[in-house]
């Protein structure tokens, strides 16, 4: 067996475990819940989210508004879509594309050394006490954006297997 | 992949924003700073230096701390966690001053609005400066540093 041989194998097995419609169901549903979910507290409350954009300082306050006002929307269509299962891969497509926006976005945040207690990510009420690990731009909101990339990427690559008919009799 | 559905996801999501901020009653006006507010006075930085020049009150929306690390020369410390008795301190100067700007740390700082907003409700109207500190040391204005003003 030559090294090629085993990478296609290799390759062969991962798309075996990630074609897995449970799988696929599963990242459907907490891709898209996550998204439902947090443009919820986004739209009903919009003015206080576009404070919370404003002080990411990645635009200026009245694309913030902007921001603020429409992101969500695009967040809440594409989580439902992902929940409901339709339009799957350009559903996912839209949610990837986002999260890499966000991604750059908080990079520039950190790598100016901007302090945001709320990333208004999931909610846009202020920080209770100290500024919050899980809330704040750093380093739990780059790994989770991550991962959830990771899962937009795996519905957009890998169609699910279909499921697998019982022999007739 | 069809990427016409992409688009359209995006531009549905664009006009429900768009709609929910026009009928639902959560909505506000786009055009303008969000933190801005009817009856604020909001001033630019030139605007705050010529005032100064002319003798302005500035007054310091930021946690003291801020204050003592570096301030708009004269500025006395208001800020908006214990408003009330810095006030107190300050009131006799701030109803007999008529010519005030207040700011706080720019940037989706909300604090000189609010406290011009209950200087407002005490009947002293306070001019705000825009984006606050960081606009005043960007256009190279003098600054003091310490706890007097």
């Amino acid at each position: 067996m030559d090294g090629r041989g085993l990478s296609d194998q290799g390759r062969s097995r991962a798309l075996s475990v990630l074609s897995n419609r449970w799988l696929q169901l599963l990242l459907r549903l907490a891709l898209g819940g996550f998204f439902l979910y947090a443009s919820l507290d986004k739209i009903a409350n919009p003015a206080a989210f576009a404070k919370v954009v404003y002080q990411w300082q990645v635009v200026g306050p009245v694309a913030s508004n902007l921001v603020a006002v429409l992101l969500p929307w695009v967040e809440a269509l594409a989580g439902a879509l992902l929940i409901a299962g339709l339009w799957r891969r350009e559903s996912a497509l839209v949610v990837a594309v986002l999260l890499v926006v966000f991604l750059g976005a908080a990079a520039s945040v950190l790598a100016r050394g901007i302090d945001v207690e709320n990333c208004g990510c999931s909610s846009v009420g202020p920080t209770k006490g100290e500024r919050s690990f899980f809330e704040g731009v750093g380093t739990f909101l780059i790994l989770r954006n991550l991962v959830m990339l990771g899962a937009a990427a795996v519905l957009i690559v890998v169609p699910p297997r279909p499921a697998a008919h019982p022999p007739s009799p | 992949m069809r990427w016409w559905r992409s688009l359209l996801i995006v531009g549905l999501g664009v006009a429900a924003g768009f709609a929910w901020n026009t009928f639902s009653g959560h909505g506000f006006v786009l055009g303008q700073s969000v933190f801005v507010q009817a009856g604020d006075e909001v001033i630019e930085a030139a605007e705050a230096k010529a005032r100064l020049d002319r003798g302005a009150l500035f007054l310091d929306a930021r946690p003291p701390d801020f204050h003592k690390m570096g301030h708009i020369p004269g500025a006395q410390s208001l800020p908006e966690e214990g408003f009330d008795a810095a006030f107190a301190a300050l009131e006799p100067r701030l109803r007999t001053h008529f010519n005030l700007v207040v700011y706080c740390s720019g940037y989706g700082c909300e604090s000189s609005h609010i406290v011009a907003r209950k200087l407002r409700e005490k009947g002293i109207h306070a001019a705000i400066l825009n984006e606050g500190w960081p606009a005043w040391t960007d256009a190279g204005y003098p600054t003091r540093a310490g706890a007097a003003p």
